[in-house]
């Protein structure tokens, strides 16, 4: 067996086995019960098979007597027209919030970082507030948001802002000093004006670093979104996960938390690839002729 | 062999009139001045190509930027077409190449060499056609789309030579250019600068600590000083051109001469390692 073939064996068979005693090793805790901890009690963690029949429900392709909506004309538009523990309306309001603050995060981030990282005044002056405010986890922030701008869709673009914000910020910052004078040097001697310099050398070569913050810049504005949510939202899948604890329903936070998985998954793919795209100028090793 | 006015030559394009240069530099816990370049002073005629010969740390890079106006002189002037230079405005006509790679990673080869027209706002279709003659001049034809980073040293330094060159720059410094080359490379380069430069012959202030490259490349080598540098002889090189420049380090004359400023240029070096 190939090591590719015998790795996917092995994530397999893990994956398969975690589920297995997820799903029956409760079972067995009366005979067995060094195998599932007390922890692991189904009313805390549910199963996967109550997890999926919700999911089912809570996306709407089953309706409330378990038939398949895709077979029922109508059902499915009659489920997706409420609102109440509908995943997709959820998903896609914690979606759009996190894009947002992602946005303007990276894009306030970049253009403070550019500032303050080519003005050594600028930088002198306001640094120790920047240092200071940085030290402060931005979540302890979010019940001010919240109180602030309510419990509408901008407080949790302005909490995931907040988050985004300094990590790109202390990025592009870095970035913007570390630009090469040579490659300055060498621009200016081939006529380059001063904003010439900025828009062909400085901004290119801060992009490299604005870039590499993108893949922890979109987890973290996620992030920020689901705590904006938790604390007071009217919609969104923190929501969710806070109503289905209140009703101390744990397969309902588990559907919440899967999805958010799968959602967090495809946004790190989705910059991953757009990073590898902007940044395909730079060596990769053993390329060079 | 004792120096020739350099007034023998045509139109005075570079003149360099007594310049100093000092730094400070930190000896132990003190701060001490340090002369590197002390009343340099020569002129470069239209069309010349001047090699500034010196050992390491004599200065002879500071003396170029400070004609390039890179760096600002505590004292001297330098004149360019007879107009004094001012440090941190670079001249018009002056090109200038580095001794490292400053290619722009983001862009590719011929994004690089277009950069200058890109800037003085060439209308693209001219750009486009230039960008391809140089790319061809240079012999890099089917790298256009390479980015710098999948090129070799060579390579990347003849992407550097042309980005300057696009411009056309009548007065040409040039920073070691191939000092960090392997000598196969460098003398390929050789071939590569004598066939451009023969055909439009710029004026050249070219800076090496190679004596063999001086030789090969230029109609002159002033020879600096060790540390502070000063001008401290000025040979003219009657080669024939247009050169061959493997061909050339076979011949009797090239051994002659490169013995003969290697005498001196060995003084220099031996100076220059005095603590």
């Amino acid at each position: 067996m190939s090591r590719r073939a015998s790795t996917l064996f092995w994530q397999v068979a893990f994956g398969v086995g975690a589920l297995a005693t997820w799903q029956w090793g409760w079972d067995l805790h009366d005979k067995v019960p060094w195998l599932v901890p007390d922890i692991f009690d189904p009313y805390f963690v549910s199963r996967p098979s109550d997890i999926f029949q919700l999911f089912l429900r809570m996306s709407c392709l089953v309706s409330k007597d378990d038939a398949w909506t895709p077979g029922t004309t109508g059902a499915f538009a009659a489920c997706m027209g409420r609102s109440e523990n509908n995943l997709w309306i959820a998903t896609y309001f914690t979606l759009k919030n996190t894009l947002c603050g992602f946005a303007v995060g990276v894009s306030s981030g970049f253009a403070l970082g550019l500032l303050l990282g080519r003005s050594d005044r600028l930088s002198e002056i306001f640094y120790p507030y920047i240092t200071a405010f940085n030290s402060v986890p931005r979540i302890a922030l979010a019940p001010i948001i919240i109180l602030a701008f309510g419990i509408g869709d901008a407080s949790k673009v302005v909490t995931a802002v907040l988050v985004v914000v300094f990590l790109v910020f202390f990025n592009t910052f870095e970035g913007a000093r570390s630009v090469d004078r040579d490659h300055i040097n060498a621009a200016r001697l081939l006529g380059a004006s001063e904003w010439q310099v900025t828009r062909t050398v400085i901004m290119p070569s801060t992009m490299a670093w604005l870039f590499a913050s993108l893949s922890p810049a979109i987890s973290f504005s996620l992030i920020g979104v689901i705590v904006g949510e938790f604390i007071g939202a009217e919609h969104g899948i923190g929501r969710m996960i806070i109503e289905a604890e209140a009703r101390g329903e744990a397969a309902g936070m588990m559907v919440s938390v899967f999805v958010l998985m799968i959602v967090g998954v495809i946004l790190s793919a989705i910059v991953s690839r757009i990073q590898g795209y902007l940044l395909r100028w730079r060596p990769a090793r053993g390329q060079t002729l | 062999m004792p120096s020739t006015p350099p007034e023998a030559s045509a139109r005075c394009r570079i003149d360099v009139k007594g310049i100093r240069k000092t730094f400070f530099a930190q000896d132990g816990g003190e701060r001490r001045e340090v002369v590197a370049v002390d009343d340099a002073s020569f002129r470069i005629g239209d069309g010349e190509f001047v090699a500034l010969l010196g050992p390491s740390g004599c200065g002879k890079s500071t003396i170029l930027n400070m004609v390039a106006t890179l760096i600002a002189p505590n004292g001297g002037a330098i004149e360019v077409d007879g107009a004094p230079v001012i440090p941190g405005r670079p001249t018009r006509h002056v090109g200038y190449v580095f001794q490292k790679d400053t290619l722009f990673p983001w862009r590719t080869v011929e994004d690089n060499i277009g950069y200058a027209l890109e800037l003085a706002g060439v209308p693209v279709a001219e750009r486009r056609t230039r960008v391809a003659e140089a790319i061809h001049a240079a012999g890099l034809d089917g790298f256009a789309r390479f980015y710098p980073s999948a090129l070799s040293g060579g390579m990347r330094q003849r992407v550097s030579l042309m980005r300057t060159l696009i411009t056309q720059p009548e007065i040409l410094l040039m920073d070691e250019p191939f000092g960090a080359l392997d000598t196969h490379t460098k003398l390929e380069m050789h071939s590569v600068l004598l066939g451009l430069w023969e055909r439009t012959r710029q004026t050249v202030l070219f800076v090496t600590h190679d004596l063999g490259e001086a030789l090969t490349l230029a109609d002159r080598v002033l020879l600096l000083s060790a540390r502070p540098g000063r001008v401290k002889d000025d040979f003219r090189i009657d080669f024939p051109r247009p050169r061959n420049a493997v061909a050339l380090r076979e011949t009797r004359q090239y051994a002659e001469l490169f013995q003969r400023i290697w005498h001196s240029l060995g003084e220099e070096f031996a100076k220059g390692h005095v603590p």
